[in-house]
C-alpha cells in the first residue's frame, strides 16, 4: 500500500482525538534543564520535586533490579546523584510517557504494554552497548517509545484492536498487517503522528515509523536496526502482547541483523545463545521494574 | 549451601566456556544444591575451593561428575515444551509444506541421544495426532540411538514409571498410555514408528550412513565432549540434515563457536539451528 497515504490516514486518525494525552510540564522543563552542561543537581531535584508523582516513580525506578543499588535510596537527591545525568533524563522522559497513557483503559492491559516496551528498551540498550552505538540513552529511549502507536490503537479503537489481538492468537498472521487491513494504516504511521504532535526529535519518530522496516529509515538507521532487533528479542520472550505462538525469527534473515553487521562486522562473532540466555535472565527484571512503577504502594 | 551472587557468575561463566552449557539466574539454587554435592564428594570447603577444583588439572574429570548431577533424570516426556510448540505450530507445518510441494510424503526424525525413549516417543505422538491433518499418508521415520545398550532396550520396552510421564498432557496419557499398577506402558500403535539402535556418536563409519532428516535432536550429550569432537559430530549433524531440516540441543546448550553453518532460528522460550 502506498505509505504516503498510510500516513495520511494516520494523520486523520489522530487529528480526529480530541484528548490526546499531552507530555506533563514538569518533564519538558526537566529535560531543558538537564541540556545546560552546568545543571545543578539541586535545581534538577526541586523542579522534579513539584510533581509527586514523578517523584515517586523515580524513587520506584531507581531503587529496581534495573539499576540496581547496593543499598535502598531514599531521597530524590541521593537518587539523582546515584543514577547521573543521563540516566535523570532517561527516567524524567520514561515517567512521563507513563502518565500520559497512565489512567487510559484500552484493550492491550497497560503493565503488559509497558513490560513490552521497557522491555524493548532494555534489549536495546544491551544491544546499543555490544556494538558501541554512540548513544546508549537513545537507543533505551527509542526502544521504550516505539510502540506508542499500539497505545492508541488500543485506546481509541478499542473493538476494531480487540478482534485483532484475538484473530493474532487463532492463526497466524502479523499484528501489522491486520491494522493495515482494518484501518488503512499501522500503528507505526499513528505513532510517528502522535510523535510529531508531542515534537519528538527526528531520530525517535524514524524509529517509530521504521522499526519494523529498518532499510527504510534515511537518518539512523543503526537505531532503527537495533530497536528492530530488540523487538523481535521480546517477540519470542514473556514481553510480547499476550503471547503470539507464531513469532518466530531467523536472525541470518533479518534486516536489522544485517544493518549491524554492515556497521560492526565483528559481530558476527557475537555469542547468540548467551545473549538469548541472558536476556531470559533479565525478563524478571524487568517485570519487577514494571510491577513496582503500577503498584499503588 | 548458598553461594554468592559474584561466585555464582563466576562458576557459571567457567562451566559455559568449557561445555557450552549456561545457568540461568533462576536455576541458581539448582546449582547451589548440585554443588554442595559434589563439593561433600570431593571435599572442598567452600564454592571457590571447588572453583579451584575445576580449574586444576584434575577439573575436566570433576567437571564430568558435576554434569552428571546436573543432567541426570532430566529425561521425561514432553521435556522442553517450547522447542515442541515450536515445532508443532511452525517448524513442522513448514517443512511439511515445502517436502509436500516436491511430492515429498516422508518424515524423519532423529533423537540422537535417546536413552530410555522418552524424547522420540514424544514426537512419535505428536506427530500422530497430526495423521488426520497435514501428515495424512505420510511416512514416519523415527530414529532413536544411544550409545548405553542399557537404555536402548528400555527405550525398545516402551514401559515408564510415573516420573517419565509426569508433563504428559492428559489427552496423550489417555490415549498412548495404559496404566498397570503404577507402570505406563506406551501403545504400539506410537512404538511401531520408532527404532532404536545402539550407536556411538564418535563412529564416523555409521555417521556418515544417518542420511536425510529433517529434524535431529541431541540433548545434554555434546557438553561432555571436547571443542574438536562437538565440531565433528555436529558437522555430521548438519551433514545429515535435509536442506531446510532443524536441529535441537537442550535448554541450556550453545553451539556458540562450534559450527558456523548453521543458523540461529528463535522462537517462544528459546532457540533452535537451521541447515
Amino acid at each position: 500500500m502506498d505509505k504516503q497515504a498510510m500516513l495520511e490516514t494516520a494523520r486523520q486518525m489522530v487529528a480526529k482525538i480530541d484528548d490526546l494525552p499531552t507530555i506533563p510540564v514538569v518533564a519538558t522543563q526537566v529535560l531543558q534543564l538537564l541540556d545546560d552542561p552546568d545543571v545543578n543537581v539541586d535545581k534538577v531535584a526541586d523542579l522534579m520535586l513539584t510533581d509527586q508523582v514523578m517523584t515517586a516513580r523515580v524513587m520506584k525506578m531507581v531503587n529496581s533490579p534495573i539499576y540496581r543499588p547496593s543499598q535502598e535510596i531514599t531521597s530524590l537527591k541521593r537518587a539523582l546523584v546515584y543514577l547521573g545525568i543521563r540516566h535523570i533524563k532517561e527516567i524524567a522522559l520514561t515517567s512521563s510517557f507513563i502518565s500520559a497513557f497512565e489512567d487510559k483503559g484500552g484493550v492491550i492491559d497497560i503493565s503488559t504494554f509497558w513490560a513490552h516496551a521497557f522491555g524493548v528498551g532494555m534489549v536495546s540498550k544491551i544491544i546499543a552497548e555490544k556494538i558501541r552505538y554512540a548513544d546508549i540513552e537513545k537507543a533505551y529511549l527509542a526502544g521504550i517509545v516505539h510502540d506508542i502507536g499500539e497505545v492508541v490503537l488500543s485506546y481509541y479503537q478499542p473493538e476494531t484492536f480487540s478482534q485483532i489481538l484475538t484473530t493474532i492468537k487463532t492463526r497466524p498472521v502479523r499484528l501489522i498487517d491486520l491494522e493495515q487491513e482494518a484501518f488503512s494504516t499501522t500503528h507505526n504511521e499513528i505513532g510517528y503522528c502522535i510523535a510529531e504532535k508531542w515534537n519528538f526529535p527526528e531520530a525517535y519518530r524514524e524509529v517509530i515509523l521504521h522499526h519494523h522496516t529498518p532499510r527504510e529509515a534515511s537518518s539512523d538507521p543503526v537505531l532503527c536496526a537495533i530497536v528492530n532487533l530488540a523487538d523481535l528479542f521480546c517477540s519470542v520472550r514473556d514481553l510480547y502482547y499476550g503471547g503470539n505462538v507464531w513469532a518466530s525469527f531467523n536472525l541470518s534473515e533479518e534486516e536489522g541483523w544485517s544493518i549491524l553487521k554492515e556497521q560492526h562486522p565483528n559481530l558476527a562473532q557475537l555469542d547468540i545463545e548467551r545473549f538469548c540466555y541472558e536476556l531470559d535472565d533479565a525478563v524478571p527484571d524487568v517485570k519487577e521494574l514494571v510491577a513496582s512503577i503500577f503498584s499503588k504502594e | 549451601m548458598a553461594i554468592s551472587d559474584k561466585d555464582f557468575e563466576l562458576l557459571r561463566d567457567f562451566i559455559y566456556n568449557l561445555c557450552g552449557m549456561y545457568f540461568h539466574t533462576t536455576k541458581k539454587y539448582f546449582l547451589e544444591s548440585r554443588l554442595t554435592k559434589r563439593m561433600e564428594a570431593t571435599g572442598t570447603k567452600s564454592a571457590m575451593d571447588y572453583y579451584g577444583l575445576l580449574k586444576s588439572p584434575r577439573g575436566g574429570e570433576e567437571l564430568r561428575f558435576l554434569l552428571d548431577e546436573v543432567t541426570t533424570n532430566e529425561t521425561y516426556f514432553f521435556r522442553c515444551v517450547p522447542q515442541l510448540n515450536a515445532i508443532e505450530t511452525k517448524f513442522l507445518p513448514e517443512i511439511v509444506e515445502a517436502k509436500g510441494k516436491m511430492g515429498f510424503r516422508k518424515l524423519r526424525i532423529w533423537s540422537a541421544a535417546s536413552s530410555s525413549g522418552e524424547e522420540a516417543y514424544t514426537l512419535a505422538m505428536i506427530l500422530l495426532e497430526k495423521r488426520a491433518t497435514i501428515l495424512k499418508d505420510w511416512i514416519i521415520e523415527i530414529i532413536g540411538t544411544d550409545i548405553n545398550e542399557t537404555v536402548v532396550a528400555q527405550a525398545k520396552e516402551g514401559i515408564y514409571n510415573a516420573y517419565s510421564v509426569r508433563n504428559v498432557p492428559d489427552l496423550y496419557k489417555k490415549k498412548y498410555f495404559k496404566e498397570d499398577a503404577g507402570k505406563f506402558i506406551l501403545s504400539p500403535d506410537v512404538k511401531k514408528f520408532v527404532t532404536f539402535n545402539k550407536m556411538n556418536l564418535y563412529d564416523d563409519t555409521k555417521m556418515v550412513f544417518m542420511k536425510s532428516f529433517d529434524f535431529i535432536f541431541c540433548a545434554n550429550v555434546l557438553i561432555y565432549f571436547d571443542l574438536a569432537s562437538k565440531s565433528k559430530v555436529v558437522q555430521h549433524f548438519y551433514n545429515n540434515l535435509q536442506p531446510y531440516g532443524y536441529f535441537f540441543v537442550g535448554q541450556s546448550e550453545s553451539l556458540h563457536g562450534v559450527n558456523d553453518k548453521f543458523k540461529t532460528v528463535h522462537f517462544p522460550g528459546g532457540f533452535g539451528y537451521k541447515k
